[in-house]
């Protein structure tokens, strides 16, 4: 890993069409003004870390049921003849 | 690519002979599931609008997704112009946009829209994305079920 000091102030250039600027301190928490095109995705790990967390969990067990949607959340495509479909 | 046959089916879901199923190739898998790229989305009649994304080569791998507008109306989800490159999107109807379910017990259930999964329809090719607006959407976001 790459580590370098910077000062309040001074940045870092990724693929030189990132700035990473250091904006100030408050405490421990170091505020970061990142300037990068559009296209480039710019997240908190967390989000990341959060997502394969969800994943993780979400892997089915066994035998489990699909749950039923409220009547009116479901397509109608999906509602089996006979049933009535209640919209409200 | 070869149709799977029903006996591929093996989810530990009620393997429905009605069942239809088409191979999608995830590129970057599922996070935390890179590994795996191949994957069938499977669809019993009985089930939908919820669909089973399994993946090919294993078949106790397997995560129950619905399409986020039935969860919430207003997911519009900010979709890298990155990723729309990457898989070809050329328009919306060329987006197969889907949500990993999790499932509490049978009367609670959150959906990951934080995390959506989309495929390109012509394709068959797909990826889970990160939409610039994720933060503003939960990784578990209630789903309306008949309690």
């Amino acid at each position: 890993m790459l580590i370098l000091s910077r000062n309040v102030g001074q940045s870092i250039v990724v693929d030189g069409r990132i700035v990473v600027r250091i904006m100030r301190l408050e405490g421990d928490t170091v505020k970061l003004g990142i300037e990068a095109p559009p296209e480039v995705p710019v997240h908190r790990q967390e989000i990341y870390d959060e997502i394969r967390g969800s994943n993780r969990e979400a892997i089915a067990q066994g035998n489990t049921g699909v749950p039923r949607l409220l009547p009116k959340l479901r397509p109608v495509s999906a509602t089996k003849a006979g049933e009535t479909e209640t919209r409200g | 690519m070869g149709q799977p046959t029903t006996s591929d089916l093996a989810v530990e879901t009620k393997a429905d002979s009605r069942a239809a199923a088409i191979r999608v190739t995830l590129a970057g898998g599922i996070l935390g599931f890179e590994n795996h790229r191949s994957w069938l989305l499977i669809a019993n009649p009985d089930e939908l609008p919820f669909q089973w994304l399994r993946a090919d080569d294993d078949p106790r791998l397997a995560f129950l997704v619905v399409p986020p507008a039935l969860v919430n109306p207003d997911y519009r989800p900010d979709v890298p112009t990155e990723d729309v490159a990457f898989l070809d999107l050329r328009g919306e109807q060329d987006a197969l946009v889907l949500t990993i379910v999790t499932l509490r017990d049978t009367k609670h259930a959150t959906a990951n829209l934080k995390g959506p999964i989309l495929v390109n329809r012509r394709t068959l090719i797909g990826k889970q994305v990160v939409p610039l607006n994720a933060a503003h959407y939960s990784v578990q976001h209630p789903l309306p079920v008949v309690a």
